[in-house]
């Protein structure tokens, strides 16, 4: 037995490649940050400005609020966005134990959209300490209450036995996004017109009406989110082997799934209540990282986070300035290259019976 | 330091699967849990694993498994089921790693490799698990379950191997090569719990065997004074010859002896 061992080596192992793809990818998103403040509609350069201070000059008016009022809200609500989306894919996709699993193609946005409707268009009924109460947190904090009643339907619905069947996960999730989307219709028929102008901004689904309020009001609950994610990984790793496997390798399925699905909601709802729906990065992103470092949840999760604030600036940039000084809502160049990556997963997964 | 089921009723729906079943498996050897199809046997295994709801006790070591956490539970037992499930392409390698507690050396201990050399796959430890064989991915499972509970006493504690139909899909040879597996484990001093369609393996290799039907125990005892034609004719409802051919008198049961 000793003997067999000492022939057989253990293979390269993918964890400690996939560890240091944290500090690579850490790198990368630095490098997109200081992209997206460089560049804009107007002349203003993060460049000219970094100069102007080491020569000890002062910053221009303009630049001031270029780059403190513009820039860098809309640059930290897409680091938060593109990480909650990423994320909460990521872990949808290990509570599934389905690689198509994401909160914006299975219903979870819709159903976040519709709690988010619901505050902007009928919060003002709230009665007035429970508006003080929930201040900024009132949109956020309801799309977290409608994505986590889609998510928990949802998997009621689809997951019999620790089994998930996939076509009645797709199936459910476009009745559930068909309910919401007509529920959320019949709220802008009744809403005012001051409320149906914040929810045109709002169902662009674009990083454009970022302010810092916005910030303010979802990192809380992206960040929180993001945290219970992290913490998932092992057990959504013996997820893999489903539900009563996973008991017996010691993980608590129960309070893993909770979690999980706590996690998925607030932060798919945190983000679509600032940024309406984006599409596609929770299913991209994941999916690259499986096929580079492997499918393990314990640093898929944390490169998920990363690459999906990564790639979400670098969506924003692109969106800013192809077609400048106007620009494209995000959503659109999301989809130009997340649709054909999901198609791709499923052609790929056409031979496999799970379907 | 046994494992004890006692009383255990399970019923589906309306259906009662298991009516009042005892079984107690000693450390140090191999039970095995025979009998027709839809007789209970794999439900046993579920009630033992508390992997679904049932009335009666289970304990391990003295212990009731109603009130162990999952983890504690995962310390003491391993359970290979009947279908290899997995979500993901992880390497078979990383699959052994699975079944590793989260406190133990982790990634960089030697156990999973061993585990895998043990059912003879230590070179297809690279490879991705659904490109196994179905016999393979069920060693590669037999070898994650090994890994989780490799020293079979641990703490002067024996621990436990549950296997759901551990041979199932697997060739003369690897069906021989994981009894071996299963009873080394027994004589190393843990306890083997298996549920087995083969009466032949069974007979070969089993130091107790539960024969079930209708969801009764219908007989317990060594596999010499089990494994009769009586016994055997009555839970599976047809007449079987079983023969003992020396030199070794092991029972023996060829399917036409039932017509001779």
């Amino acid at each position: 037995m000793t003997a067999l061992s000492e022939i057989v080596t253990a293979p390269r192992d993918r964890l400690s490649g996939a560890r240091a793809l944290h500090w690579v990818l850490a790198g990368a998103l630095g490098l997109a940050c200081v992209a997206s403040l460089q560049v804009g509609a107007t002349e203003v350069t993060l460049s000219a400005m970094l100069s102007k201070l080491v020569q000890g000059e002062a910053l221009s008016q303009i630049e001031q609020v270029v780059l403190f009022e513009i820039r860098l809200p809309r640059l930290a609500m897409g680091v938060l966005v593109g990480a909650a989306l990423a994320v909460s894919g990521a872990t949808m996709q290990g509570l599934f134990r389905n690689p198509l699993a994401d909160p914006g193609l299975v219903g979870v946005g819709a159903g976040a959209g519709l709690g988010a409707i619901l505050a902007i268009v009928l919060g003002a009924l709230l009665p007035v300490w429970a508006i003080d109460l929930a201040g900024n947190q009132l949109t956020p904090v309801a799309a977290f209450l409608g994505g986590w009643g889609s998510t928990l339907l949802l998997y009621r619905v689809s997951t019999r036995h620790g089994r998930t069947s996939v076509a009645t996960m797709l199936l459910a999730g476009i009745a559930l996004g068909a309910l919401a989307g007509a529920l959320s219709g019949i709220l802008v028929y009744i809403a005012d017109d001051r409320q149906l102008r914040d929810l045109t901004f709002w169902g662009l689904g674009s990083l454009a009406g970022a302010s810092w309020a916005k910030v303010l009001s979802a990192g809380p609950l992206i960040l929180i989110s993001i945290g219970a994610a992290l913490m998932v990984g092992r057990g959504l790793n013996g997820l893999a082997l489903g539900e009563a496997t996973a008991a017996h390798i010691g993980i608590d399925v129960q309070r893993l799934k909770s979690t999980a699905i706590l996690a998925v909601a607030g932060a798919t709802g945190a983000a679509v209540a600032v940024s309406g729906g984006i599409g596609f990065v929770g299913i991209v992103v994941p999916h690259l990282l499986r096929l580079v470092s492997g499918p393990d949840h314990r640093t898929l999760l944390l490169n998920s986070t990363l690459l999906g604030a990564t790639l979400l600036i670098l969506a924003d940039v692109t969106a800013r300035v192809i077609i400048a000084p106007a620009e494209l809502p995000i959503g659109i160049v999301t989809a130009v290259l997340g649709a054909p990556v999901f198609l791709w997963i499923l052609l790929k997964r056409r031979g496999l019976v799970e379907l | 330091m046994s494992l004890i089921a006692q009383d255990i009723h399970v019923a589906f729906g309306k259906r009662d699967v298991l009516r009042g079943i005892n079984l107690t498996a000693l450390p140090g050897e191999l039970t095995a849990i025979v009998g027709p199809n839809g007789s209970g046997k794999s439900t046993l295994l579920g009630a033992i694993t508390a992997s679904l709801p049932f009335r009666g006790r289970v304990s391990l070591s003295g212990r009731d498994i109603s009130v162990m956490k999952p983890w504690e539970l995962a310390a003491q037992r391993a359970v290979l089921p009947q279908a290899s499930l997995l979500a993901f392409p992880f390497t078979v390698i990383e699959v052994v790693r699975l079944g590793l507690q989260s406190g133990t050396a982790g990634h960089r201990s030697e156990v999973p490799m061993q585990a895998l050399a043990r059912v003879g796959l230590a070179h297809h430890a690279g490879r991705t698990f659904q490109e196994l064989s179905g016999g393979e991915a069920q060693r590669a499972m037999l070898a994650r379950v090994l890994a989780q509970v490799w020293a079979p006493v641990e703490n002067g504690q024996p621990r436990w191997l549950l296997l759901d139909e551990p041979v199932s899909s697997l060739d003369i040879a690897h069906q021989l090569q994981v009894m071996e597996i299963a009873r080394d484990f027994a004589r190393a001093g843990g306890g083997v719990i298996a549920v087995m369609h083969d009466l032949n393996l069974t007979a070969l290799y089993a130091d107790r065997v539960a024969v079930l039907a209708e969801g009764q125990r219908l007989a317990l005892g060594t596999p010499s004074d089990v494994l009769t034609n009586d016994t055997l004719s009555r839970a599976y409802g047809c007449a079987l010859r079983v023969s003992t051919p020396p030199p070794s008198d092991i029972p023996y049961l060829l399917p036409h002896a039932a017509s001779a």
